[in-house]
C-alpha cells in the first residue's frame, strides 16, 4: 500500500473550492437569536453598577449581566478559573465583557446596547509584565482564583513580586555559578516580543441552545470539543452527557480557539433566552479575545574560547493579558525549552506568567517557544561574532544529539535537528559568497534551529467504524483547522486496512457521537489520534482476520490483508473481501464492525523540581534567511527562506510542506511587521485596516521547505507532527541575516521594523560600511 | 450600520437639490471609506445621497489643450488603468494602481479619495504635485479650485454642506515633464502610505524650469517643498541640489506620528525618499 | 427597497434594507453562504464576489448598489455539475487549507484571469495580494494560477 507518504488530495477540498464547506459562522438554527457584548472602555476598572432596565426593555431583547449569574461560580479557565462570564466587580482590559444582548437581528442587539448604563470608576494600570510582577505593582485579581481540575501547578508564590504572577516555572541543573565561573565570555541581553495577533479568517463564532432535558448543545469553532464540554458542564452545573458540542469546519485558528472562549458567554445567554443564540465576533473583538504572549526574555550565557556554551541563565516575562488562559502552561513550556537545543551543563531557567491590563494572551502557535527561541537563537550569533566562529559551526558544536538528557530529564532519541540544520544550510548556500547588493543596500545571511515539545500527558480516543462494504468511518473529536487532519488520519488508517483512501471518511467533532481527544493543539493530532486511529484499525484488521479465519477455514497466523481482502499467505485466491467476510458474517450484506482505541501518553513535570518527563515527542527544526536591509529607509526585504522540520514520517508530504509554509508567512510578519499596539491601555490597532498580515507580496521571492525523517517511536509509521515546528526558528533566521548584513548591529525587539533598523544602525555606525 | 433613508438621484441636478434640502445628508460614493464608518458607528448619518447614478460625474476626458477631466466618481481602478493617464500621467496611474487592492480600487473613487481627505492617501500628493484643480458644484454654482488649497487637514476640506466635487481637473503636462510617485510601506505590502512622494519636474535642456515636490501621508495635509522646489528653478539637479532640497523638504514637514512610524522616522524617511524620487526623475533625464 | 440583479445567472427582484450590504443579502437573505466575512474592512479579501464581472469586497457594498448588476459568487461558478477550471487548479494545487480564504481567492483569479488570461507571476502576485490566506497557501495559488490560465478555455470565462 502507498496511503503513506503521500500526498493524496485532500478530503475537504470539494467543500472547500465550491464553498459548499460549512463553518460555525454559516450556521442557522430556527427561532435563533443574535448576540452581541457590551465590552469595557477602560484598561482598568471598577464596575460600580450595570443598569440594564432600558435594553431589557426593548422588546424581544434579552438581556445578560453578572446579576444573572450570581448563582454560578461563572469564572472559567483551563488553568486558573479567572475569567468570569461578564464582568462582575471589575473590567481588565478595552473588550472585557460587561454585558450581553440577544435579539432578533445583530443590528437590533447592537442598538440594544447603547441602552444599558455601566457605571466605572477607574483604576490604575499595568501594561509590561515585568512590572507587574513587581510587588508594588497594581494588582488585577486581588483575590487568588482556584485552580482549574486539568492543571497540574506550580505554587505560584515562590515567584512573586505581587499577586499578578499568577504562575512561575523552574528548572535547573549543574552550579551556575561555577559555570559561569568557568567561561571566557559571558553573554547578557533582553530580548522582547510584543503580543500579536492570530489573524483567523474566521471569527469565533458560536450557537447554543437549552432543550427541554435541560442540556445543552453548542456548536463552536472551538479547536478543543472535548475539553470545552467539560469546561461547560462545569461551570453550569452539568454532567458530560448533558452537554453537546458540535464542530464543523473552522475557517484557521493557529491557537485562538483553544479551550472555551466565548462559549460560556453565549450558553449563558441562550439559556436566559430559552432560545437558541448565536454570537460571531467581530474582527475588533477577535483581537479583545485573544493574542500571543508578549514577553521580555532577559538572558544570561557563559561561552569558552571554543564555542562551548557552559552555562545559561533566563528569565521570561509572559505577559498574559488580563486572564490566565493558556498562560500557565504556555510560560512553562517557554521556560523549560529556554536553553534551547544545546548542550549545556550548568543552567537555570524560570518563567513568570503574569497578568497585565492587556487583551488575554492564549494559546497561539509554537505555544510560548518562538519568544525565548528569539532570544536564545539571536545571542547565538552575537556568541558567533565575538568569538570568531561561523554561526552554523558554533550551533553544531554545541547541539543536543541522539541520547542526550535534556534540563527536565527527559531522554531525547533519534532528534533529526543536525540534519535539519545542514539541509537548510545547503539550501540556503551556507558559506557561498553572499550576493553582491545593489548601492545603499546590505544583504545578509541568517540561520537558527529550535527544539519544541507536545503537551503531555494527553490522550485521544479514536472509534473506527467498518462498514458492510468495506468501507470506513473513524468517528474522532479531532478538528479540521486547515491543518489535512481529515486527510492523514484517513491514510493512516487506508494504510493499516489496505484500502484505498477515499474509502475512508474521517468525522468532524460532535461530543455526542464521537470520542475524547484533549485538543488539537499542540502538533499532535497525526501523532496522537493517528495512533489512536491506527490501533483501532488495526483492531478491526484483527476482527476480519479471525472472522476470515473461520470463513476461509485458515489459521489466522497464516492470514494477511491487502487491498481491502484478506487472503491467506501464498494462495491468494483463497480470499475474500471485507465485504465478503461482513456479509457472511451476519448473513446479510448489512452491519458493521468496530474497533476503539485510545492513545495515551505519560508524562508531566514535577512542580518542585521541574524534572520529569516533558514531552511524549520532539520537533526539531531550523530556518535559514537571506535579507536584503535598505541602509536609508531600513527596511528589510527577505529574498529566500529555506525551513526544515524533522516530521518523523511525513505521512502526506504537501500537507507537511503547507504546514511549513503557514509556519514561515507567520513568523515573517511576526519578525518584521506584526504587533498589537497598546496606547496608555488603549489598543490602538485592532482593524486589519492597521494590522497588517503577510501578502503574497510580503512572501519570501524564493521559499524552500524541507522535510527531515528521523522516526519517532510511538507516532504512526514514526510521524511526530509538524503544524509548529518551523514557526520558532525564522524569527531569529531573519534577525540574524539583518544584522549580519548591518555588521552586527543587532535588533533584539520584534518587530525588526524599518525604524529600529536604523536606530540599530545609528548605535553602531560602522555598521553603515 | 444604523438604518438610513438612501436616495438614488439620476441627475446631478437632483442630488444637488437633495443636498440642499438637507444638510445632514452625506454624498455616498464608492463606500470604502463611508460604509467602514457606518459600520463602526463613527458616523450615524440618516440620510445618504448616493451618486452612483449620475452620467455627468462618471467618465474620464483627454484634450492636448485642457488636459484630463476625471469625473469624480471614477473609481481608482478606472483612473488606473484608462489609457490616457498611463499615456500622459504615469505616474498618475501608479499613485492609483498603490491604493488599497484591486477590490477597493474597484469601488473607491477618485472624489471620494478626495473629499474624504485622509491622510494616508496616495493620489492626492500626486495630483497635487501635477498641479491639479478641483470642480465643485452646489445648487448656487460651480467654483473650482486647486486640489492643494481644498485639503485643509486631516479629514477636512474647503466643502461646504451641499457641494459635491463633480470633477478633477489636471492640466496638460508640458513636453518631456518627468513625474514619479514613491509609495513606501512600512510593514505589510498592504499596508497604507507611511510616506508617499510625488515629483512632477519640468526640464529645459538640462535645467530644471519648474518642479513639484509633494510628500504624502506624512502631515495631516500632502505637504508642497516650496523651498526646494524655488532652489530648483533655472538650475541642473545636481546630486548636492538634491541632497539639499531633500533636507528642506524633512524640515517642510510635520510627521503625525502613528502605527507605521514616528515622526522622527517619518522625517527622516522624507529626506531619503525625496531624494531618491529626485534621483530617478533626473537619471530618467540623462538616460 | 427594490433592486434587480442578477445573481450567478438567476435575473431576481429583491427587496433590500438600505442598510444591509451586498454579503448580507448573499448569506443571510439568498443562503449562499460561501461568500464569508474575515475583516469586514475590505483589507483580508475573504468576501470576495465579482460584480459585472470586476473584483469587489462584498462586505463594503450596499446591497442597493448592486441594483441593475451581474453578481457572480463561488456557487456560480462550474457548469452542469462540472468544476471551473480554476477550481480544479486549486485542488490539484492543494491550493488552501482551512478554506476561509478561498471562495474569495477563486473569485479574485477569476477575476485576474478575465483582464488578463496569461498573467505573469509578478502581475498574478500583484492582482493577487490583496487576499489575505493566514494558513499562508500562497505558492500553492500561484501554482492554481498558472495551471489554469494554461488550460484550454483559459478559465477566464
Ligand atoms: C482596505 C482599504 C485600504 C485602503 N488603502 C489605501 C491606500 O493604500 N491609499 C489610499 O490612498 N487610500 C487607501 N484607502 C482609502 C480609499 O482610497 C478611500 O476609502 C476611497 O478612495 C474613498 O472613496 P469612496 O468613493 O469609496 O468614498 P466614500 O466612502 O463613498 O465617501 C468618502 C467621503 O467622501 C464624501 N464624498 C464622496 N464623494 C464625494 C463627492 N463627489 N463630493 C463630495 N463629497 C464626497 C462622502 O460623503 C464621505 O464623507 C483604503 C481604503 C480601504 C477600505
Amino acid at each position: 500500500m502507498t496511503a503513506i507518504g503521500t500526498s493524496v488530495a485532500r478530503a475537504d477540498g470539494p467543500l472547500k473550492v465550491t464553498g459548499q464547506v460549512q463553518y460555525t459562522v454559516d450556521t442557522q438554527l430556527p427561532g435563533m437569536l443574535h448576540a452581541k457584548v457590551l465590552r469595557s472602555p477602560y484598561p482598568h476598572a471598577r464596575v460600580l453598577a450595570v443598569d440594564a432596565t432600558a435594553a431589557a426593555a426593548r422588546p424581544g431583547v434579552v438581556v445578560l449581566t453578572a446579576a444573572d449569574l450570581t448563582n454560578l461560580d461563572h469564572a472559567f479557565g483551563v488553568a486558573l478559573r479567572d475569567q468570569p462570564i461578564v464582568a462582575i466587580d471589575r473590567v481588565r482590559f478595552v473588550g472585557d465583557p460587561v454585558a450581553a444582548v440577544a435579539a432578533d437581528t445583530p443590528e437590533a442587539a447592537e442598538a440594544a446596547l447603547e441602552f444599558i448604563d455601566v457605571e466605572y470608576e477607574p483604576l490604575e494600570t499595568v501594561m509590561d509584565p515585568e512590572a507587574a510582577a513587581a510587588d508594588d505593582a497594581p494588582v488585577l485579581h486581588p483575590v487568588e482564583r482556584p485552580r482549574a481540575p486539568m492543571f497540574v501547578g506550580w505554587p505560584a508564590e515562590r515567584f512573586r513580586g505581587s499577586l499578578n504572577v499568577c504562575s512561575g516555572y523552574h528548572v535547573e541543573q549543574g552550579d551556575l555559578d561555577a559555570g559561569f565561573a568557568s567561561a571566557d565570555h559571558v553573554f547578557e541581553d533582553t530580548y522582547r516580543v510584543p503580543p500579536i495577533h492570530h489573524g483567523n479568517l474566521e471569527p469565533h463564532a458560536a450557537v447554543a441552545s437549552w432543550d427541554h432535558r435541560g442540556h445543552l448543545n453548542v456548536i463552536s469553532s472551538t479547536q478543543s470539543p472535548s475539553i470545552v464540554r467539560l469546561q461547560l458542564a462545569e461551570i453550569f452545573g452539568l454532567t458530560e452527557n448533558q452537554v453537546r458540542v458540535v464542530v464543523p469546519y473552522v475557517g484557521g485558528a493557529y491557537g485562538s480557539k483553544v479551550y472555551a472562549k466565548i462559549e460560556p458567554l453565549v450558553a449563558a445567554i441562550a439559556r436566559k433566552a430559552g432560545r437558541p443564540v448565536r454570537l460571531v465576533l467581530t474582527r475588533e473583538e477577535v483581537f479583545a479575545t485573544a493574542a500571543r504572549h508578549a514577553c521580555t526574555v532577559h538572558i544570561r550565557t557563559g561561552v569558552r574560547n571554543d564555542g562551548t556554551i557552559v552555562a545559561r541563565e533566563v528569565r521570561a516575562f509572559y505577559d498574559t493579558g488580563a486572564y490566565a488562559d493558556t498562560g500557565p502552561r504556555a510560560s512553562k513550556k517557554g521556560g523549560y525549552l529556554a536553553g534551547g537545543p544545546y548542550r549545556i551543563e550548568h543552567q537555570s531557567l524560570t518563567s513568570y506568567c503574569v497578568y497585565t491590563n492587556k487583551a488575554p494572551a492564549v494559546a497561539y502557535r509554537g505555544f510560548g517557544v518562538p519568544q525565548v527561541v528569539w532570544a536564545y537563537e539571536s545571542q547565538m550569533d552575537d556568541i558567533a561574532a565575538r568569538l570568531a566562529i561561523d554561526p552554523l559551526e558554533l550551533r553544531r558544536r554545541n547541539l543536543i544529539r541522539d541520547g542526550d538528557t535534556f534540563v527536565t530529564g527527559d531522554v531525547l532519541r533519534n532528534p533529526g535537528l543536525d540534519e535539519a540544520l545542514e539541509a537548510v544550510a545547503e539550501a540556503g548556500d551556507w558559506g557561498s559568497p553572499v550576493p553582491e547588493a545593489r548601492p545603499g543596500f546590505a544583504i545578509g545571511r541568517g540561520v537558527a534551529c529550535a527544539i519544541k515539545s507536545t503537551s503531555t500527558p494527553s490522550n485521544s480516543a479514536a472509534s473506527v467504524r467498518l462498514n458492510a462494504d468495506g468501507s470506513v468511518h473513524l468517528l474522532t473529536s479531532s478538528v479540521e483547522i486547515g491543518q489535512g487532519s481529515t486527510t492523514a488520519l484517513a491514510q493512516v488508517i487506508a494504510e493499516t486496512l489496505s484500502i484505498p483512501v477515499s474509502r475512508v471518511t474521517v468525522s468532524l467533532p460532535d461530543t455526542d457521537v464521537t470520542p475524547f481527544d484533549q485538543s488539537t493543539i499542540s502538533s499532535r493530532t497525526t501523532f496522537s489520534v493517528g495512533r489512536a486511529a491506527t490501533d483501532a484499525a488495526a483492531k478491526i484488521r484483527q476482527q476480519l482476520m479471525s472472522l476470515a479465519a473461520s470463513q476461509l477455514e485458515a489459521a489466522v497466523t497464516d492470514l494477511d490483508v491487502d487491498e481491502g481482502s484478506v487472503f491467506v499467505r501464498g494462495s491468494r485466491d483463497r480470499s475474500l473481501t471485507f465485504a465478503e467476510i461482513i456479509r457472511r458474517h451476519f448473513g446479510s450484506p448489512a452491519g458493521s464492525l468496530f474497533g476503539d482505541s485510545v492513545f495515551q501518553t505519560r508524562g508531566g513535570l514535577d512542580p518542585l523540581t521541574g524534572k520529569g518527563k516533558a514531552s511524549a515527542t520532539w520537533f526539531y527544526s531550523a530556518a535559514a534567511a537571506e535579507v536584503e536591509v535598505d541602509l536609508e529607509t531600513g527596511k528589510a526585504r527577505v529574498l529566500r527562506i529555506a525551513t526544515s522540520a524533522d516530521v518523523g514520517k511525513a505521512i502526506n508530504p504537501a500537507q507537511c510542506h503547507l504546514q511549513n509554509e503557514g509556519s514561515m508567512l507567520t513568523a515573517l510578519g511576526s519578525a518584521l511587521f506584526e504587533e498589537v499596539v497598546y496606547d496608555a491601555g488603549q489598543p490602538t490597532n485592532s482593524s486589519f485596516l492597521d494590522y497588517g498580515m503577510p501578502s503574497l507580496e510580503d512572501h519570501p521571492l524564493e521559499f524552500h521547505s524541507i522535510l527531515v525523517e528521523h522516526p519517532s517511536e510511538d507516532g504512526p509509521f514514526g510521524a511526530r507532527g509538524v503544524g509548529e515546528s518551523v514557526i520558532s526558528p525564522v524569527a531569529p533566521a531573519i534577525g540574524n541575516a539583518v544584522a549580519a548584513a548591518l555588521g552586527g548591529a543587532r535588533v533584539r525587539e520584534l518587530p525588526i521594523s524599518p525604524e529600529r533598523v536604523l536606530a540599530a544602525v545609528d548605535q553602531q555606525p560602522e555598521a553603515r560600511a | 450600520m444604523q438604518p438610513f433613508e438612501l436616495l438614488q438621484p439620476r441627475t446631478l441636478e437632483d442630488a444637488l437639490d437633495r443636498l440642499a434640502d438637507d444638510e445632514e445628508a452625506r454624498p455616498l460614493a464608492g463606500g470604502t471609506a463611508l460604509v467602514v464608518l457606518m459600520k463602526h458607528a463613527l458616523l450615524r448619518p440618516e440620510r445618504l445621497v448616493n451618486l452612483k447614478r449620475i452620467p455627468a460625474l462618471q467618465g474620464i476626458d483627454w484634450s492636448s489643450e485642457t488636459g484630463l477631466r476625471i469625473g469624480a466618481l471614477t473609481t481608482i481602478r478606472e483612473v488606473e488603468q484608462h489609457q490616457a493617464v498611463r499615456t500622459w500621467f504615469p505616474a498618475l496611474a501608479e499613485a492609483c494602481h498603490v491604493v488599497a487592492n484591486v477590490r477597493i480600487r474597484n469601488l473607491a473613487t477618485l472624489g471620494g479619495n478626495l473629499a474624504h481627505a485622509d491622510y494616508q492617501s496616495d493620489p492626492p500628493a500626486m495630483l497635487i504635485a501635477l498641479g491639479a484643480r478641483v470642480r465643485i458644484r452646489s445648487v448656487s454654482g460651480e467654483r473650482e479650485e486647486p486640489l492643494e488649497t481644498f485639503l485643509v487637514s486631516g479629514y477636512q476640506t474647503t466643502l461646504e454642506p451641499g457641494e459635491l466635487v463633480t470633477d478633477i481637473l489636471v492640466p496638460p503636462p508640458t513636453a518631456g515633464r518627468r513625474m514619479q510617485y514613491l509609495k513606501f510601506t512600512t510593514r505589510s505590502a498592504e499596508d497604507r502610505p507611511c510616506v508617499g512622494v510625488a515629483v512632477s519636474l519640468g526640464l529645459e535642456g538640462t535645467a530644471c524650469r519648474d518642479l513639484r515636490v509633494v510628500v504624502g501621508a506624512v502631515s495631516s495635509t500632502p505637504v508642497r517643498v516650496a523651498e526646494g522646489e524655488e532652489l530648483a528653478t533655472g538650475k541642473v539637479l545636481t546630486p548636492d541640489l538634491i541632497d539639499e532640497i531633500a533636507g528642506r523638504a524633512a524640515s517642510a514637514v510635520d510627521p503625525i506620528g502613528d502605527v507605521r512610524g514616528s515622526p522622527e522616522y517619518k522625517r527622516r524617511l522624507v529626506q531619503v525618499l525625496v531624494r531618491r524620487s529626485l534621483l530617478g526623475s533626473v537619471t530618467e533625464v540623462s538616460a | 427597497m427594490k433592486v434587480g440583479v442578477q445573481i450567478n445567472e438567476r435575473e431576481l427582484e429583491l427587496e433590500v434594507a438600505t442598510n444591509s450590504t451586498l454579503i448580507d443579502l448573499l448569506r443571510e437573505d439568498l443562503g449562499l453562504r460561501g461568500t464569508v466575512e474575515g475583516c469586514g474592512v475590505g483589507v483580508c479579501g475573504s468576501c470576495t464576489v465579482l460584480v459585472d464581472g470586476r473584483p469587489v469586497s462584498s462586505c463594503l457594498v450596499l446591497a442597493a448598489d448592486v441594483d441593475g448588476r451581474v453578481v457572480t459568487t463561488i456557487e456560480g461558478l462550474g457548469r452542469n455539475g462540472a468544476l471551473d477550471p480554476v477550481q480544479e487548479a486549486f485542488l490539484e494545487h492543494q491550493a488552501f487549507q482551512c478554506g476561509y480564504c478561498t471562495a474569495g481567492m477563486i473569485m479574485a483569479v477569476k477575476g485576474l484571469l478575465a483582464e488578463n488570461p496569461r498573467p505573469s507571476a509578478a502581475e498574478a502576485k500583484d492582482y493577487l495580494s490583496g487576499n489575505i490566506c493566514r494558513c499562508g497557501t500562497y505558492e500553492e495559488v500561484l501554482g492554481a494560477v498558472a495551471t489554469a490560465a494554461a488550460s484550454s478555455d483559459g478559465g477566464g470565462d
